[in-house]
């Protein structure tokens, strides 16, 4: 038992050794969402496209598809349109959950729903189109009760309207292939 | 040309160093003797050789050669020449070959001043530092090199210096802190060379003790001045944020301290030699360990370098490689040393036991606050963090029975001690503590059940016992004036670091009690009063520095219409690395300090302005430098400068 005991320090640093190589590998920036696994929230919010048509959590069920949070004001969204259409082509659902900027009412114009329409099937015809349909979450209230913090950001949520994944940051292939695809596998499993 | 200069002079330490792992340990299995002569000029050498190029980087940096990428990202032709000077070890990579050139220098000095030493552990001892050296001179070489040119294109201009580290408390700072955490290496080479031997006993201890000790007194002064840093430059009045970096020089601290008072009990009494051993491999491993945690990006730091998982990967390694292998020698040799010596639960032994205990347990809190996050995640639980709350209750709780017993401690005969000639001293004590303690309070006008009463109790125990008891040592000469030069200098140095930590306890205790804080809107003109002071503000105008602008700001203190003393507190901008900085003003007295940051300007001619008053801050830091020089003071005890011969006695 004696000589044992003199063992276990070298059996504390390697498990310490442990726990430190696989830290290595990991960004410790990262912080789990906590949305996952949780329903979607509850909202009412209108299409971008045809205003009278309004989405709500309900309305979405059935099927699993990525919820795409992006604004044409974002570069790296717009960069990610390319390869989200790809996506789309193998068949991948996606929705768009259009974040409108805040504006300042004394510098900014008022929000004219015409021209962000324009301006959104602008960049869509040049980038590519992945959306099934834009929802206009123009006081970012969705946004909000899903922890968005900045734009792109991506969820998965799977048929019965459960948020299963949380992505911050674009999609390219590397993210899709090593992260996002074998969630979405998943979930899309009946 | 002197950057390549710098490179080859770094490869051939590099080369030097290997020899040095190489060479003597060999030698000391085979008994050669010419080998391990050859420890001592291959230690000098790779010392000079680091020094080399350490000179050639800092020429680099004074002569603005942006050719160098380390230059460029950390030095600019505006910065005046101190800083750039210490800008060759604000990076990564620069600190990097300060962190080398210091392991080199600890080397050189235990093959100069371990002529004592029989000469195969000479050669156990030096070769072991080689072994250690090579890793990390081959680390800033191969994985992190200073002198890394990025022709043919470069910038005309360097990037800067990170403002934060413009500051005299930053030139001090590193250097110290690494020659603490450096120092350690040789009391973990003595630890190793002791289990390849076999033989520890009390010489071997006096052997490690200054050493061990040098290497605490750099460490202890080191995250001093790290807090006293903080304290000024960040901006707004903190001296300790329980950050991974600050907890990674912290845990070696513990860990030192619990080492240098374990060697003690070895020394004096030939027991705990087990646990003195693994206190000295712990201290060093605790250091890489740090060094890890700190360049490796596995925690989210304020003040962590760049990060790069490959550098991560080569720390690992070489830790797994030394902390691991001395662990493993640990695990096989330990076994077979017994201790005899006896002793009865009321003795100086168990009163050092249990300072270990403490500080070890402290040791582990930090170690666990620090890495329970990382823990958490990698076992797949989700993010947390420990923030300062965890840390404060817990260290509250440790601080009470360790300072009751610190008081205590040093009363205490080896080996047993009768209670009953104690009751009496002890009485005294108890009656001055509490005089102490609540005439300080009475005199603030604010005597209550409080932190600040608690710290002020138990830094005055600490305190009176440690002084009562010099005095009874004296007495015990016949005469307190011809004791004094009697008393060996390890006591004084042992009771001035003591009355170390009790100020250090008041300090924290009253800081945390009685400290004011107030974020004010002020005009020019207008006065706001703060624990009875009144702050005026005369006037905030524009800054010109050499690589910075931005606004100072210029106050009057009165107190009950006296005045008291004139502040000048700055925002700068620095322009290259485009940065706002707070050069707090600070009025420092004993009893408390007047700490003024500006802060934003705000609309309609008025600025925010962060206004503390802070009792007994300087204590915190009093409290640090006392311990430093009870270090040293220790350090200049005749009987480390005693002869020692080859078997291992010492004359009387």
């Amino acid at each position: 038992m004696r000589k044992v005991l003199f063992y276990a320090p070298l059996a504390a640093f390697l498990a310490l050794a442990l726990f430190l190589l696989s830290g290595l590998f990991s960004d410790p920036r990262e912080r789990a969402s906590a949305i996952v696994d949780k329903p979607l929230p509850e909202f009412a919010l209108a299409d971008l496209m045809q205003p009278d048509k309004i989405w709500t959590a309900e309305a979405l069920k059935g099927e699993t598809y990525l919820l795409n949070v992006w604004g044409v004001w974002c570069p790296t969204c717009n960069a990610e349109l390319g390869y989200l259409t790809e996506l789309r082509e193998q068949g991948v659902k996606i929705v768009g959950l259009y974040y409108e900027l805040p504006r300042d009412p004394a510098f900014d114009a008022p929000f004219d729903l015409s021209v962000l329409q324009r301006d959104v099937s602008e960049k869509l015809t040049q980038n590519g189109n992945p959306y099934q349909f834009n929802i206009l979450d123009l006081d970012r209230s969705l946004s909000l009760d899903l922890g968005v913090s900045g734009a792109p950001e991506t969820f998965i949520i799977d048929a019965s309207g459960i948020v299963r994944a949380h992505h911050i940051g674009d999609i390219n292939p590397q993210v899709w292939r090593a992260k996002l695809a074998p969630l979405y596998q998943q979930w899309s499993q009946p | 040309m002197i950057a390549e200069a710098g490179q080859l002079a770094l490869t051939f330490a590099f080369a030097l160093a290997l020899l040095l792992a190489l060479v003597p340990l060999y030698g000391s299995f085979v008994a050669n003797q010419r080998m391990l002569l050859l420890a001592k000029p291959l230690a000098f050498g790779q010392f000079i050789f680091c020094l080399l190029a350490m000179a050639a980087l800092i020429y680099a940096f004074r002569t603005n050669d942006f050719t160098v990428i380390n230059v460029a990202q950390n030095s600019s032709s505006t910065l005046p020449w101190y800083y750039q000077i210490t800008a060759s070890f604000g990076s990564h990579e620069g600190s990097m070959l300060l962190w080398v050139l210091m392991l080199a220098g600890w080397t050189a000095l235990v093959a100069q001043y371990s002529k004592a030493l029989p000469l195969l552990l000479q050669g156990r001892i030096l070769g072991i530092l080689g072994i250690i050296c090579v890793g990390f001179v081959a680390f800033s070489l191969f994985m992190s090199n200073p002198f890394e040119r990025s022709l043919p294109f470069f910038p005309v201009e360097g990037r800067d210096l990170n403002p934060l580290l413009q500051d005299f408390g930053m030139i001090m700072h590193p250097p110290t802190l690494y020659m603490g955490y450096v120092g350690f290496a040789v009391a973990f080479a003595f630890a190793l060379a002791a289990l390849i031997s076999g033989r520890f006993d009390s010489v071997w201890a006096r052997w490690v003790r200054p050493w061990a000790l040098s290497a605490w007194l750099f460490l202890t002064l080191g995250i001093m001045l790290g807090s006293w840093w903080a304290y000024k430059e960040l901006g707004w009045g903190g001296w300790w944020f329980w950050d991974p970096v600050e907890n990674a020089s912290f845990m070696p601290w513990l860990a030192g301290t619990a080492l240098i008072h374990s060697l003690a009990v070895t020394e004096k009494r030939g027991t705990f030699k087990s646990w003195t051993v693994l206190l000295a491999l712990a201290a060093f491993a605790l250091s890489l360990v740090g060094a890890f945690l700190v360049r490796s990006g596995v925690l989210v730091s304020v003040h962590s370098f760049a990060t790069d998982p490959g550098r991560g990967m080569y720390l690992l390694v070489f830790l797994l490689l030394v902390v691991g292998g001395s662990l493993l020698l640990y695990g096989s040799r330990m076994n077979s040393v017994r201790s005899q010596a006896r002793y009865q639960l009321f003795s100086r032994e168990m009163m050092l036991w249990g300072n270990n205990v403490f500080l070890l347990t402290a040791c582990l809190i930090v170690f666990l606050g620090t890495l329970f996050p990382l823990f958490h995640k990698e076992l797949g639980l989700g993010s947390i963090s420990i923030g300062e709350p965890f840390f404060n209750q817990m260290f509250y709780y440790l601080t009470i029975p360790f300072a009751l017993m610190l008081g205590l401690g040093p009363w205490v005969r080896w080996k047993q001690q009768q209670l009953v000639p104690l009751i009496k001293p002890f009485g005294l004590v108890l009656i001055a503590t509490l005089m102490l303690a609540l005439g300080t309070l009475a005199l603030m006008q604010s005597v209550q059940a409080n932190l600040a009463l608690l710290g002020l109790l138990l830094g005055a125990w600490v305190g009176v016992s440690a002084l009562a008891e010099v005095m009874l040592r004296l007495k015990q000469f016949g005469s307190v004036t011809a004791g004094v030069s009697k008393l060996n200098a390890s006591h004084y140095g042992m009771t001035l670091a003591h009355i170390g930590f009790a100020v250090l306890v008041i300090g924290v205790a009253m800081t945390k009690t009685y400290t004011v804080e107030r974020d004010v809107r002020m005009q020019e003109g207008d006065t706001v009063t703060v624990s009875g002071y009144d702050f005026t503000l005369q006037e905030v105008y524009a800054l010109n520095g050499p690589n910075y602008g931005g606004e100072a700001a210029e106050l009057d203190v009165h107190k009950n219409g006296r005045f008291v003393t004139h502040l000048h507190a700055e925002k700068r901008f620095y322009r290259i690395q485009s940065t706002i900085m707070t050069e707090a003003a600070i009025h420092a007295r004993l009893s408390r300090d007047l700490f003024v940051s500006l802060g934003e300007a705000l609309p309609g001619n008025a600025w925010a302005l962060r206004i503390h008053v802070k009792p007994f801050v300087r204590w915190i830091w009093l409290g640090g430098l006392l311990m430093s020089l009870g270090a040293l003071v220790a350090l200049c005890d005749k009987k480390y400068r005693r002869k020692l011969t080859g078997n291992g006695e010492a004359h009387a």
